[in-house]
């Protein structure tokens, strides 16, 4: 009964904090950052022509905030022009297009401009300016394909075809008859390595993406619809225009200086980008020139997945035994300290099903956009991105601690308390160190999750390898050649983690050769047919 | 002429649901004396001594340690324990630790002694019992009869003024039984006030001041060894001796 009771407000309680999330994020609140002369301008740096990442400044690029990399590209190119008439200076910040929103709406950012459409939904939320680029549809496909001929949608009927997720090209899509509307995916590179494996057919565009893809991969194709053959859009809902937070100082400022490029400039400007965005050095090796060129940014994400890894593990780990310790306390036998235990173990309950009710990607929006919002705190991504791994760790590790605490004898409970050992005194002699070597293969296990599982974080922008590597294939379009090395990296640093512990567990079982007749309080080890001693009688 | 009080086991009750195990126990056990309880299995000789050491919590009646109230909010159960060893049927050594450590962290941890007397003292009592050559052992390296010694050594070294023995020998094979009831006897001689279930009854015959019969839940019968062993007065207690001497 009482167990039923607490599983009931454990849910209660994670409805609860669903239900407060969503109204955070309907209700879009004043700048929570502050004026300090920067323009922070959000967009993926993974979509070109429009916003790529690069190594160096060439290019008139802008500095990527928090990293040592560059985005440039058509929208970074207005954005330079935007800041300069606010006298601004421009910032990138890189973020996932699923993370642009809510950027945008907690303050982390000024302005969205990243090829977005102002979708109904959208203005539902956040506030447009006025159209930065007129939005042409196509169609990516195969260049030795079947559909490499098209020239109408009726071409493709029967096609597997797919786009971005939340984006109008995706919704276009609807518009051909007969299609088979696949999945959305999540970015441009993810649909590319899609068409090159023949997963789908093609992929719906804007016109500039579609060119700058025919242009870096020679297996390719952009479609050129016959007039009135191709997609119907509303320019309302389909050009594309920059993102403000709703009742933005600055809108109509942009809007002037929107009003001021005309239109032979942009197409100047994009035709500039196609042309400067980053190619595949296709010369000798692959893996060589990969590495040259990229090296140093996958060296950084590997830095980044193992520092989140390590402190998430290790911390996530030291709450796991404290939550051990706690919830296995005897009951008190006086009745207010017995209503202390029980209120702290309930909450220690609310916690693990939270943490682990809910996914990390989830708690980690929540943390970081919605303190921002919600809280008005500004708490730096790589701080947050820990705070989540840690305690969502925690969560599982609590579990599995539980589990090896269990399962220690319960006569070793017994001898403990009848020498009179406190709770805590018999905790951290006797029964943890065999609890954490029962529990040891699991906690390894969750290690090596969180090797691989950080990669969600990209959502809050924190640059770690799987990140790194979408940026990278983003930019070379060799998709399989980049997530091969990815898969390498990965699989090496998780190999080395399981044998390290596996050396731990041996460690910590003592040597199988032992001589229970080695007596310790021997000063020195008897020797056998040596000399004999100086003092020996 | 052994007067002094140490435990006063009163009107004890024990259940566990409706199972009502323990049936009103009265027992006095005296400074120095050494006290033994047989009894068919499932009698609750156990669970008597294990609510003498709270390991099971009674739910009636009361037991007084030096007149004091052990069930009182305010009793100090850490400390009670501390003063009232227990040695138990599978030894329970803690088995991340070696020998040297098992005897040696109930006087670090509880009794706050410095490691180097907790060392001497640990040494020494393993000389006793015979077990100072293994101080490097894990438990899981020695055989039954050796755990138990150690056992015994860990209990002692707390320097109790009880032992609880709960059937330290029925978890042995034969060979190793006697070199444990050895070092009780041992123990037995230094005046240390012992409380032992056992089905070793020649064991108790000879080193017991006090043999107590438990029965269904109760003290059936208690005496001198002499008293229970030659002439037991209840038919209960003839008929369990009967059975159980005619085996060997």
């Amino acid at each position: 009964m009482s167990h039923l009771f607490r599983k009931f407000w454990a849910v209660f309680a994670v409805l609860g904090l669903g239900f407060g999330l969503a109204g955070m994020l309907a209700t879009p609140t004043q700048a929570a950052s502050k004026d300090n002369g920067e323009f922070k301008v959000g967009m993926e740096a993974g979509y070109a022509p429009f916003n790529w990442t690069q190594n160096d400044s060439s290019n008139g690029a802008v500095k990527i905030q928090g990293s040592s990399e560059y985005a440039n590209g058509y929208d970074v190119q207005i954005a330079k022009r935007i800041a300069k008439a606010l006298g601004k200076t421009p910032v990138v910040v890189k973020t996932d297009w699923d993370g642009l929103p809510p950027a945008l709406t907690s303050g982390k950012i000024d302005a969205i401009i990243a090829g977005m459409s102002p979708t109904p939904e959208r203005r539902k939320t956040i506030d447009f300016t006025n159209t930065y680029y007129v939005s042409n549809m196509t169609i990516v496909v195969r260049k030795d394909g079947k559909y490499a001929n098209a020239t109408s949608l009726k071409d493709f009927k029967g096609a597997k075809i797919t786009g971005q997720l939340s984006t109008s090209d995706y919704d276009a899509i609807s518009q051909i008859k007969g299609v088979i509307k696949e999945p959305a995916m999540n970015n441009f590179p993810a649909m590319r390595a899609a068409i090159e494996s023949g997963t789908i057919d093609g992929y719906a565009s804007e016109v500039p993406e579609g060119s700058s893809a025919e242009a870096a991969n020679p297996n390719l194709k952009m479609i050129h619809f016959a007039k009135g053959q191709g997609f119907k859009t509303n320019p309302d809902e389909s050009d594309l225009a920059i993102g403000v937070r709703k009742g933005y100082e600055y809108k109509a400022k942009i809007n002037e200086v929107l009003a001021g490029i005309s239109q032979k400039e942009r197409t100047q400007i994009m035709n500039e980008a196609v042309a400067n965005q980053p190619s595949t050095g296709n010369t000798g090796n692959w893996f060589v020139s990969l590495m040259q060129q990229y090296g140093g940014m996958l060296l950084r994400g590997v830095g980044m997945t193992i520092l989140l890894a390590v402190v998430g593990t290790l911390v996530g780990f030291l709450i796991g035994l404290f939550v051990g310790i706690i919830r296995t306390i005897p009951r008190p036998r006086s009745t207010g300290k017995r209503g202390l235990l029980r209120l702290f173990d309930w909450l220690l309950a609310v916690y693990i099903e939270v943490f682990r009710g809910t996914p990390m990607i989830v708690q980690a929006a929540v943390l970081y956009y919605g303190s921002a919002q919600a809280l008005h705190l500004s708490i730096d991504r790589t701080a947050a991105a820990l705070i989540i791994v840690s305690i969502n760790t925690g969560a599982y590790i609590s579990e599995i601690i539980r589990g090896g605490i269990t399962s220690v004898d319960a006569g070793q409970f017994e001898a403990a308390n009848a020498l009179g050992m406190t709770h805590f005194q018999m905790m951290r002699k006797v029964i943890l160190p065999q609890a954490v070597r029962n529990s040891l293969p699991a906690v390894t296990n969750e290690f090596i999750v969180n090797i691989k599982d950080t990669s969600v974080l990209s959502v809050i922008s924190v640059s770690e390898l799987f990140f790194s590597g979408e940026t990278i294939a983003g930019q070379n379009f060799q998709f399989f050649h980049t997530y091969l090395v990815i898969s390498g990296i990965y699989l090496i640093m998780t190999f080395t983690i399981s044998r390290a512990f596996r050396l731990i567990e041996k460690h910590m079982d003592g040597p199988k050769n032992y001589n229970v007749m080695n007596n310790q309080m021997q000063v020195e080890t008897p020797r056998i047919g040596g000399a004999p001693r100086k003092d020996a009688e | 002429m052994k007067d002094e009080m140490i435990l006063q086991v009163q009107n004890l009750h024990k259940s566990f649901g409706d199972h009502e195990v323990l049936k009103d126990i009265n027992l006095d056990v005296h400074k120095g004396e050494v006290l033994s309880i047989i009894g068919a299995s499932g009698s609750g000789k156990s669970t008597l001594l294990r609510n003498i050491n709270l390991l099971e919590q009674p739910t009636g009646g009361d037991i007084l340690f030096h007149n004091q109230s052990i069930l009182s909010d305010d009793f100090d159960v850490t400390l009670y324990r501390a003063k009232v060893g227990m040695v138990f049927q599978s030894f329970n050594l803690f088995a991340n630790l070696d020998v040297l450590q098992n005897v040696m962290v109930g006087q670090t941890t509880v009794l706050k002694r410095n490691p180097d007397e907790a060392k001497d003292h640990a040494m020494e009592l393993l000389e006793r019992v015979g077990m100072a050559p293994y101080v490097n052992a894990k438990p899981s390296q020695l055989s039954g009869g050796q755990q138990q010694r150690v056992a015994i050594a860990r209990a002692e070294a707390m320097d109790p003024e009880v032992l609880l023995f709960d059937e330290p020998t029925s978890a042995l094979d034969p060979e190793m039984v006697d070199e444990v009831l050895n070092t009780m006897s041992k123990l037995a001689h230094t005046g240390l006030t012992m409380i032992i279930v056992t089905h070793e009854m020649q064991f108790a015959r000879d080193v017991s001041d006090i043999v107590c019969f438990m029965n269904d839940g109760i003290l059936a019968e208690s005496g001198t060894p002499e008293q229970i062993f030659e002439h037991p007065q209840e038919a209960r207690t003839q008929e369990f001796l009967k059975r159980y001497l005619s085996r060997v």
